[in-house]
Parts: C-alpha cells; structure tokens; sequence
C-alpha cells in the first residue's frame, strides 16, 4: 500500500550547514549557540539573513533549557524576527523532523529560501535533565512510581536482547565504534578510543544499561539552508537534495508497543523512500546516521530503516558492516554517543553530516567511494516517533 | 563547520530558578473506573474494542485505532501477568545511588492487549526472567484508596495458580 498520495513536484536542495560546538555546559545561551550554528550554515550557502524567506526551529521539551514558551524565545538566535517562524516539535525527534517541516515550505511553493535551526541547552536542568521527563509518564497510572526514562529504554534494550538472544557485549559495541569515530570531528564532545571491556566496566545505569551506553548531557546547536530547485541551481554548484521525507508515531501507551521493533520507525522510512524512489535501502542507501541516544538504538533504528535483519544488526555491526569502511557507514559523524547529544541539535547534525558525507566535504570522517545516497533518522516524542530523510547528490 | 570561536566553559558563571507550578489531575472517566473497580474488587477493569480485538489496560473510553465508543465495552481480568521486560535501577532520578537497586518490570496482563509497569517482589534480581509469570501484590482491601499506590508491586506466582477472573 502506497504511504504517500503522490510525488510532490517541487524538488528542495540542503545548500549550506553550520553546527556549534557541542559540549558539557556552554556560556554561550541558547540564542547565541542557534547564532552560531544558523550564521556559518548561511555563510556556506553564500546567503544572508535579508535573503531567507522563513525560518523554522527545533528545539525540544522547555523543561531543558528551562524557559517556557523557548521557541519564541529563541526567535532572535535563529533568525526569525520579523519573518513567518515555525517551532518543530517531536521531542527527540524534532532535528530530523525540522527538514521535513522547512522542506514542506518549500516543496509547497509558499518558499524558496528557508533557514532551519536547532538548539538544545541541556546543562540549565537539574540536578539532572532526566528531572524534567518526570512528568512525561501517565500522571495516574505511572508517576506514582517514580519512573524515568531510563527505565524505559533499559525495559526496551532487555527486551530487544531477550527476543534475538543479543548479549549486551555486543550492543557495548556501538559505543566504541561511535566515541571512536567522533575523534575525526571537531565539534564533539565524547569522542574516545574505548574497549567492549570499558563499556561494561563502567557503571550500571539501569541494568543492562551502562553509563557509556548512553549519550551525554549536551548543549548546541546546528542549522542548514534550504532551496528550492532554480534558487538552489544558481546559489550552490552542489546542491545535496531532499529527496523523501517520512515519519510517523505510534501510540502514547509504550506498554502497547512492540518493545523489539520499532515498526513507526519502518513506517516513517517507507513514507521516505517511497518518496525517493528506494525500493532497496540496502543497496541504494550508502551511508546512514540512525539515532543513537542509547547504544542499542543504533541498532534497533538500522533494524527499523531496513538496512538490517530484524535482531540481525548486532552480528553486522560485529562484522565490521557498519564502520566507516565498511559495507554501510553508520554513524561516520561519531553520532550522539560520540558527537553528544543536544536533543534537537543532535539531530540536525546527522543531516548536516550527510550534507558533509554527500558533498565529500568530511574531511577525516569521509567515507570511502562516491556515496550517493544517505538516510538520516531521529526518535523521541513519549518514545514513539520515527522522522526520517533520504538525502541525494541527484 | 564551528569556525566562530566559543568561549571558555570553566567560566560559564549560572543563576538559579525554578519553574513553580502545581497541578490537580483527575484519572479521567476510564481510570476513576479502573480505580473504584481495583478498590474494591481487587481485579482489573478493561475495555475491549471486538472489532479490532484489542483489550486495553489501562483501559480507554475508545478505541484509538477506529475510534469506536467503549464506554459500554467493559470486563474484569485477574491482576496476573508475564514479566515482558525488567530492569534494575541502580541510581535515582537525580542520578544518585540506588542502594540496594531496584527490580523494576513491565508486566503484560492476561487477557489484555496492554500492561502495568511496576516494582518486582519477594525476588533476587539474578532470578528474575523474561516471561516469568507474576501476580499483583495489592494493598489489604481496607487500606486501598483507588490509586495506584494500591499495587504494591508484583510477585512470581505461587505454586498453585489462582482461578482467573471473578
Ligand atoms: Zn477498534
């Protein structure tokens, strides 16, 4: 069955990206860090302010940065004053989910220059960001037990390793390849050369989970132009085009999903390539960044995005297919267990890696041969929301 | 990429603040009545959509797949179940020792589509497995207030399996 009514006809070009640093706790606010980030993707793109159309922001739950209402009040920081703004929301999932939102602007017809920014200032919260998802969970059925989100996906990564029979030294794996790879970028925050061994040597979060599992608190930010065809023609001489987008929720009650598979994943991916005209991901994605907030994500979004067989990605990834040499980079940026993760941030960057990575603009992180193709994906809302982007050179 | 210099974070000097907010929540329609009905019968009222075969616990006044009114769908089940997943908490919210940890598991409920998170009891964490079955552990009926505090937790089910629904 078909996931999308029909092809939309206006073609959108990513032609500049910028991305802050990311680190433990920043000076710079929130605003400063979107600056940054949307100033240098506005440089690359050879633009300034005056020239961008609209302007969307991603900026996930308020409760981090701790300023309610903080995509009006990060207006001025992205570059919106004065100018029709949008803020893209779906927690986690909101990076990848701001293409689809800015990309919707454009291929409509409404724009042809739109600048999209995320920020994420994780370091105001405390004593700990994991405070504000407190009172994410069922305020009747759920927060009488003090629940976090660690539970959540420690419960998610047992189950995944109960239903394929996974040992956790195989998921520790994720974290050495990615903290490895972010050595090659300069923005990171948790880059390190690391063993299996000091994975699980490290201590027990919520078991099977280890604190090297799990990405840190982050602040930063990332941001890209996006064009319409004949504006992206005559402004870049390598345009990387958007070339299908999809996402999808599955429901509220994480207790009615499927804890092995993540089938909105697969939807949203579906919706993506049906769009780009992939009937093969594994033959016609050359380079993926799935989101990897916890290590066995990696793994269960490559499952999702049918560039592994279910329960499968963990023996691929043992086998060295998902190294930056290997059959199907993942995660060449280092991804947000090596990079860092400020939430909305975090996900942009995967798409501004794929700009680097298609353009053969990533330096020491460039993967090998002519890539043509590559599949960004992000995850979030209340654990259930796939956004994903097919991004080509054609 | 990061060209604009940012500046030393050892000096990054903070100011304190909260967000000072409180709220009253209602359970809604479906879980005041999955409440009275845990009170004082000490079973789980569902809601079952016949159509899409799906049971719902917690239960739901609709279904959210099509939508159909279940305010007329309700049934009682056992408070019995599988362990589906478990954890074991070793720090707080807060990220502050847990000592000793906590056995957390996600328990399916028989005869139903859905499941309840709750506290792991009378077990070592090393005996806990996948599929184990369990059974609720509810507060004495006199002491139960119709919230969630009445289930104190679950237990690996005795030798002797309790009959099913009432
Ligand atoms: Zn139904």
């Amino acid at each position: 069955m078909s996931l999308i009514k029909r092809k939309p006809q206006r073609r959108v070009a990513v032609i500049g990206a910028g991305l802050s640093l990311f680190m433990r706790r920043a000076l710079d606010t929130g605003k400063e860090l979107a600056y940054y980030a949307a100033s240098q993707a506005l440089q690359t793109a050879g633009i300034r302010l005056k020239d961008i159309q609209a302007v969307v922001m991603a900026t996930a739950p308020d409760a981090f940065d701790g300023v309610h209402m903080k995509g009006e009040w990060l207006l001025d920081g992205a570059g919106g004053v004065g100018k029709p703004y949008l803020r893209a929301y779906v927690g986690g999932g909101s990076g990848v989910f701001s293409i689809i939102s800015g990309w919707m602007m454009v291929a409509s017809g409404l724009f042809d220059l739109v600048l999209v920014v995320a920020e994420e200032k994780m370091s105001s919260c405390q004593p700990h960001p994991q405070g504000a998802f407190l009172t994410i969970f069922d305020h009747t059925i759920e927060r009488p037990l003090g629940p976090n989100l660690l539970w959540i996906f420690s419960l998610e990564q047992q189950r995944y390793m109960a239903a394929y029979g996974i040992r956790n030294e195989d998921i520790a794996l994720v974290s050495v390849k990615n903290k490895h790879n972010a050595l090659a970028h300069p923005a990171a925050q948790v880059a390190a050369h690391l063993t299996v061994k000091d994975i699980l040597d490290s201590d027990v979060v919520a078991w099977p989970v280890h604190r090297l599992m799990v990405s840190p608190i982050s602040d930063g930010a990332a941001a890209v132009v996006l064009a319409s065809e004949q504006v992206a023609r005559r402004l870049s001489d390598r345009p990387i085009w958007i070339q299908g987008v999809g996402w999808c929720l599955d429901t509220s009650y994480w207790g009615n999903r499927d804890l092995a598979y993540p089938r909105y994943v697969e939807k949203a991916a579906w919706m993506a390539y049906e769009m780009a005209g992939v009937t093969e991901p594994r033959k016609q994605i050359h380079v993926a960044e799935p989101y990897d907030p916890f290590a066995y994500k990696e793994l269960h979004h490559l499952e999702g995005l049918q560039l592994a067989d279910r329960g499968q990605a963990p023996e691929d990834l043992a086998r060295g297919r998902f190294d930056r040499t290997g059959e199907l980079p993942s995660c060449p940026s280092g991804g947000l267990m090596g990079v860092g993760n400020p939430i909305a941030a975090a996900g942009l960057m995967k798409i501004c890696e794929l700009f680097w990575q298609l353009r053969r603009e990533a330096g020491a992180r460039q993967v090998p041969g002519n890539p043509e193709r590559g599949v960004a994906q992000a995850w979030g809302d209340l654990m259930q929301i796939g956004t994903v982007a097919v991004l080509g050179v054609r | 990429m990061t060209r604009k210099s940012i500046t030393n974070v050892s000096q990054a000097r903070v100011w304190r603040g909260t967000m000072p907010v409180q709220y009253l929540y209602t359970a809604g329609v479906a879980g005041e009545r999955f409440f009275q009905t845990l009170r004082r019968k000490g079973v789980f009222a569902v809601t079952t959509c016949a159509e899409c075969q799906v049971t719902y616990l917690p239960p739901r006044l609709y279904c959210e797949r099509c939508f159909a009114d279940l305010s007329g769908a309700w049934a009682e089940v056992a408070p019995s179940g599988r362990v589906h997943t478990y954890t074991v908490v070793h720090e707080d919210q807060d990220g502050r020792p847990l000592d000793p940890p906590q056995v957390v598991a996600f328990v399916r409920i028989d005869g139903t589509s859905g499941g309840l998170i709750g506290r792991l009891l009378h077990l070592r964490p090393q005996d806990v497995q996948v599929e184990m079955p369990v059974d609720a552990v509810l507060a004495p009926p006199r002491r139960r207030r119709g919230g969630m505090d009445d289930i104190t937790g679950f237990a690996p089910r005795r030798v002797l399996p309790r009959r099913r629904t009432p």
